[in-house]
């Protein structure tokens, strides 16, 4: 099977959960992780680097979730985005997926969803390309 | 060399203890919003070690309306055991009793809207400090108990929190998250006081905390 995710960008503006999520997907597959600390690195980051998967956090400093979500879709509307956050309001959740988010995992995250999350994502991604 | 110069978490520690932070205020939002159909809007949490005496102090420099004020009191047993402080602006009450749609619970009697408005602020109160401090305990594998709730500053003229309160030991953990709703306009924050043991056990509960993700 053709290994679809390459480039996987973590935007959270703390170093611990960006460590986090980080230890909690696969090792083995050699993907290339971009790290944003904000919303507005994240679209930076985004552009220069096209990741395949992008991890969102919503609650941040300088530029938020949302607006980074918007922005980024706004670049590339095929874009995968995988919301990470500890806002679990339906509110928060339904308006991410408005904007155009792949779904919404809570923290804390657990291994086996990191796992499925990303598969879930290479799924999308064969059926754009 | 002087004690209360030395850092009492370092800033791994606060990293770690700002991360939780922001889990436990993302619960407790939740839970808000099940109980009153409101969106709460979460700022990013600071996190700000002090010794407890320095508390009012800085209180006093945070918030702008100081002689408005209300604070709710609730303390919490377990291995992390202390104080928790969850300060209003003092008309948030009638805000609130506004958002949760009691308006018509209010009689024409003696100043019911001033019970309800403090009944209210107390349960807001013991929902955001139990969701909070409750998965603060349960991410660093404690258990809680909790006192009722109970209001310590009502409108006293610029006053912050009894001396009383805080032991020149302990330690304050300032949280504060400015939690604002979409409907309305009332923010507030938290302030937890602890003890030194409690602080040292902290530190350890989050080393075995982040060694998970290692």
């Amino acid at each position: 099977m053709q290994k679809m995710i390459r480039k996987i960008l973590i935007v959270d503006d703390s170093p611990i959960a960006r460590k986090m999520l980080k230890s909690c997907i696969p090792r083995d597959r050699g993907y290339e992780f971009y790290e944003a600390g904000d919303g507005r690195e994240a679209v930076e980051k985004f552009r220069e680097t096209r990741p395949d998967v992008t991890f969102m956090d919503l609650t941040m400093p300088v530029m938020n979730g949302y607006e980074a979500i918007e922005e980024i879709i706004r670049i590339d509307p095929k874009a995968v985005i995988i919301v990470v956050t500890a806002d679990i309001q339906v509110k928060a959740v339904t308006k991410v997926m408005k904007l155009g988010a792949h779904m919404v995992l809570k923290k804390i995250l657990r291994k086996e969803e990191v796992e499925d999350a990303l598969l879930k994502a290479e799924d999308t991604l064969r059926k754009f390309s | 060399m002087d004690v209360k110069k030395e850092k009492i978490l370092t800033d791994e520690e606060v990293d770690i203890l700002q991360e939780i932070m922001n889990i436990a205020f993302g619960q407790a939002a939740s839970d808000l919003a099940d109980v009153i159909d409101i969106h709460v809007i979460l700022s990013v949490p600071f996190v700000k070690i002090l010794q407890a005496p320095e508390l009012p102090g800085y209180i006093r420099d945070e918030i702008r309306d100081i002689c408005n004020i209300s604070i709710i009191e609730q303390k919490f047993l377990g291995k992390f055991r202390g104080n928790a402080l969850m300060v209003f602006p003092s008309h948030a009450g009638k805000e609130l009793i506004a958002l949760f749609g009691l308006e018509e619970n209010m009689h024409p009697d003696a100043d019911p809207a001033e019970t309800l408005g403090r009944e209210t602020l107390m349960e807001v109160g013991n929902i955001m400090i139990g969701a909070c401090i409750g998965k603060l305990s349960e991410l660093l594998r404690d258990s809680v108990t909790y006192s009722p709730p109970r209001i310590i500053i009502e409108n006293h003229p610029c006053d912050t929190i009894p001396d009383s309160q805080l032991a020149a030991d302990d330690s304050a953990i300032v949280l504060k998250t400015v939690f604002s709703f979409d409907r309305g306009s009332i923010s507030g924050f938290v302030f937890l006081v602890t003890s030194h043991e409690s602080i040292q056990w902290l530190k350890e509960a989050l080393r075995k905390f982040i060694e998970r993700y290692e």
